[in-house]
């Protein structure tokens, strides 16, 4: 998939664990884990304001398109 | 959800019982010793004289084909047997499953054949017994309602496809 999920870069960054940013956004580990590991099919927009919020950051800082 | 799957399993159930319990009843008022007498027949038969068209032949054609749709009644109730697999599937939660999938194809398919074989098996018994076989009345019968049947099995089939693909989307959607 050409759209990258860039969230392990940002997490360093910021210092936070992914348990961390689980429990603030409010999803489980697991499917933050298939979010980060680019499985995932689509993003809301609700748990990408969360991220953005909790992570302070754009979407763009957390999304990157990267052509095949 | 969970109560509506079991009173439907229930019917099933029933149904299934009944459909098994007339079909044995049926088997039970058939003469198969016929079978035997067409045995004995066999064994004295006048070797030059032509086997078809001998009365024992048509005889034991006869009840050959009648036995023939016992079996296909038979391969019917398998088939509605397969309900019972795809509401213990829907007990599960397992609404748009692989398994579901397969189970409404199977279903299309014992359906529209067991209209198929028995329209054949109608044919020869209508050749046999030398009486006429019109076609389109036979399609009047009852029992080929269960052709439209097996298509909508095949679409269910097609929409749950889809269904399958909709929810993994929808399970990978953060």
């Amino acid at each position: 998939m050409p759209i990258v999920v860039n969230l392990d870069i940002m997490l360093k960054k910021r210092g936070m664990k992914s348990k961390e940013l689980a429990e603030i956004i409010g999803i489980t580990t697991a499917n933050l884990s298939i979010l980060k590991s680019g499985k995932a099919k689509a993003v809301r927009f609700s748990t990408l304001e969360a991220i953005c919020k909790a992570l302070d950051c754009q979407p763009s800082d957390i999304l990157e398109y990267v052509e095949d | 959800m969970k109560d509506n799957t079991k009173l439907l399993t229930y019917i099933t159930y029933a149904i299934l019982l009944g459909a098994v319990s007339v079909l044995l009843n049926d088997m039970r008022e058939f003469d198969f010793n016929q079978f035997e007498k067409f045995q004995n027949w066999a064994k004295v038969a006048d070797k030059n004289e032509s086997w078809f068209t001998s009365k024992n032949a048509i005889e034991w054609s006869y009840y050959v084909i009648s036995a023939g749709i016992f079996f296909w009644r038979a391969y019917l109730i398998y088939g509605f047997s397969y309900f019972l697999s795809i509401l213990k599937e829907v007990e599960n939660g397992n609404f748009f499953s692989n398994k579901n999938i397969k189970y409404f194809k199977k279903i299309g398919n014992i359906f529209i054949s067991y209209t198929v074989g028995i329209l054949i098996l109608r044919f020869l018994l209508a050749a046999i017994n030398g009486s006429s076989f019109k076609f389109f009345n036979e399609l009047k019968a009852e029992f080929t309602f269960l052709i439209p049947a097996g298509l909508a099995f095949y679409i269910l089939a097609e929409i749950f496809e889809k269904g399958k693909q909709v929810e993994e989307e929808n399970d990978l959607t953060i």
